[in-house]
């Protein structure tokens, strides 16, 4: 294991190794090459006395796993759910905080004390967050007057300038047109051309270029005619595939079949 | 000095760095006397407990006609890059799950992509060796096409893994299939800074992954085809800072922790791990039991924004979340209802955390949010 940075190598007769001009003889028999290799290693040599006298002044694993675990409970996220035991009733209220304040009139008492301008106040448990009704804490955003008590009904307003991405509509089941008739989402949230862009299908398939007398093994597109692979190295995941037609000199086809 | 003289002498030498490396494992070992997991349980702490619907996929961003290898975030607004076999790049709205570009690419052969700090360019490599930037704002050409706004030449292998440097559009860091990693000046298109290479203390097989510090952009991790993992300055090109030992196999994917004093890697060896830059202690292995015969290897990993989950995608298709503090498995997103239909080939976070990215085989890309009751602190 190499040491830390800014120490010196313990061969220090043997200078770091450093492009060099070509020499003036032939290296017929690699000494130079095998100079280099040597001096690597004896630099490495250096690094690994130098890190075993720095592992010797080190602290046991448990401090560092302390602090792992320190930072990990301090810190909240959005992806984990809260305790088992309070979630049921969270929904409840959630479910409940979310409704529509005025479409269903036996629940818009509850709905509204989420919101300060309303005239009926009631104390919530402490799970219901009442951002949820007004998420952007916009002063002209009256989520009494909204269609749902969604982070998207912010949007007609204009003027937030909300925290949370103006349109966060992760509920809305986009893509097709499906998505436009969810009504949590505002209409500039799923707003007609957002499934609509699609790619050309491949418009490069008659690969006129190409040499290759295999042009079909790859697939109908064709990659393979539409690449030059003169300094071609490839990658370790060269996989075995169906393919048994070599179009380049490492068969890139397969590389990701 | 004579060949055969040498020859000996590098004999030596290597006999002498097995010897060293093996004392350094032994001292390391005797400092390990417990792991996250076993300090999390003397604590009392319980894994994070998944109902079904906490968390669902919400999205699905259809598109591409190849398999998915990659994909990345903008850092503030919502907005997803992706690379395919197709040999494009879409850029893609993930909320509305719009398209706002397509870019084909001069080499389908792609592997990485990435989105500069600004979101206003992304940058991709793959088998031709090149790191070609596009500028989103750029007019496209009379075909249709966006135009390659910078490439940059100089690697002698497959760039394998490309990231921005963090609020810096300008500087990019590459890693390569020619063992090294590069620094590089967007603006002029030179390579700032080598890492590794023949005759340098770096990496001696293939990088197949980069992760620039948060925290410190100054620091990198680099995951190799030599079992190892290295810390790096960007400072001191010459040499890693650290070298972190214990994987068993490959290197494939390489993620700081978000607290930016750790990192995560997953490898061929079907675990991932969790390391420490400042000490080279490995804090945890996450491994789950699987036949001898079809150890899964580990392509992708992702840390939650707490640290708390690692999103960790398996070539057998099955993508582990990890509670990293218990280090068990308490969901696989491979196996929800909705889920892709192939290998999960990447995923990552958004920046709020708030949502997780998958792309696939299977050409589609999901978003995962949170279905369930938020935290409120």
């Amino acid at each position: 294991m190499a040491a830390p940075s800014g120490s010196s190598s313990s061969v220090p007769s043997l200078p770091p190794p450093y492009p060099k001009s070509p020499p003036e003889y032939p290296d017929l028999y690699g000494k130079r090459r095998e100079t280099a290799k040597v001096q690597v290693l004896e630099r490495e040599i250096g690094f690994l006395e130098e890190e075993l006298k720095t592992v010797e002044g080190l602290h046991p694993a448990s401090r560092y796993c302390k602090e792992v675990v320190d930072f990990v409970v301090a810190k909240s996220d959005p992806l984990i759910p809260i305790n088992r035991k309070n979630r049921r009733s969270c929904r409840f209220w959630k479910w409940l905080c979310r409704m529509p304040c005025f479409n269903f009139s036996w629940l818009s008492w509850i709905c509204c004390c989420c919101y300060s301008k309303c005239s009926i106040h009631v104390e919530l448990p402490r799970c219901c967050n009442c951002s949820d009704c007004n998420p952007c804490n916009c002063s002209n955003c009256d989520p009494c007057n909204c269609s749902n008590c969604d982070p998207c009904c912010c949007h007609p307003c204009g003027s937030c300038s909300c925290s949370i991405p103006k349109c966060w509509c992760w509920s809305c089941s986009c893509p097709r047109s499906r998505c436009c008739k969810k009504k949590s989402c505002s209409s500039v949230c799923c707003r007609s051309d957002c499934c609509d862009l699609r790619l050309p299908s491949c418009p490069d398939c008659s690969c006129p270029d190409c040499s290759c007398p295999d042009c079909s093994c790859c697939c109908s597109c064709n990659p393979c005619c539409q690449w030059k692979c003169p300094r071609l190295k490839c990658p370790k995941f060269r996989l075995c595939c169906s393919c048994k037609k070599k179009c380049c000199p490492c068969n890139p086809c397969c590389l990701f079949f | 000095m004579s060949v055969s003289e040498l020859k000996e002498r590098h004999a030596a030498a290597i006999e002498t760095v097995n010897n060293l490396r093996e004392r350094l494992k032994q001292k390391r070992q005797q400092l390990l006397d417990v792991d996250v997991a076993g300090y999390a349980r003397s604590q009392g702490r319980t894994p994070v407990s998944f109902g079904p619907t906490d968390l669902v996929c919400c999205r699905t961003l259809q598109g591409h006609t190849g398999k998915v290898y990659s994909l990345d975030w903008t850092s503030e607004r919502n907005r997803i890059v992706s690379a395919s076999q197709d040999g494009r790049l879409i850029v893609w709205n993930a909320l509305t799950s719009q398209k706002t570009h397509a870019i084909k690419l001069p080499c389908a052969w792609v592997m990485t992509c990435a989105f500069s700090p600004s979101g206003q360019s992304v940058a991709c490599g793959g088998l031709d060796s090149v790191c070609s930037i596009f500028n989103l704002n750029s007019p496209t050409d009379k075909d249709g096409n966006l135009p390659v706004s910078r490439m940059l030449s100089g690697h002698k292998g497959y760039v394998s893994c490309c990231q921005y440097v963090p609020d810096e559009d300008t500087h990019l860091i590459t890693s390569s299939g020619d063992q090294t990693c590069v620094l590089w000046d967007i603006t002029t298109g030179l390579r700032t800074s080598v890492f590794g290479g023949e005759f340098q203390s770096g990496h001696t097989a293939d990088v197949l992954s980069v992760s620039i510090s948060g925290s410190n952009s100054r620091m990198f991790v680099s995951g190799s085809c030599d079992s190892t993992a290295r810390l790096w300055d960007t400072r001191v090109a010459s040499r890693a800072v650290h070298t972190f030992h214990g994987h068993e196999g490959d290197v494939n994917t390489v993620k700081f922790f978000p607290d930016g004093n750790r990192f995560g890697t997953g490898s061929d060896d079907g675990t991932c791990r969790l390391f420490d830059i400042r000490t080279g202690h490995q804090l945890q292995v996450y491994y789950q039991q699987h036949d001898e015969n079809e150890i899964p290897h580990v392509t992708s990993i992702a840390f939650s924004i707490s640290g708390r989950l690692l999103f960790a995608g398996y070539s057998n298709g099955h993508c582990y979340v990890w509670d990293t503090l218990l280090a068990k498995v308490v969901l696989n997103l491979g196996s929800l209802h909705n889920s892709h239909e192939n290998r999960i080939s990447c995923l990552g976070l958004s920046a709020d955390g708030s949502a997780l990215c998958t792309g696939s085989w299977d050409t589609n890309l999901k978003i995962w949010a949170f279905g369930g009751h938020r935290r409120v602190l």
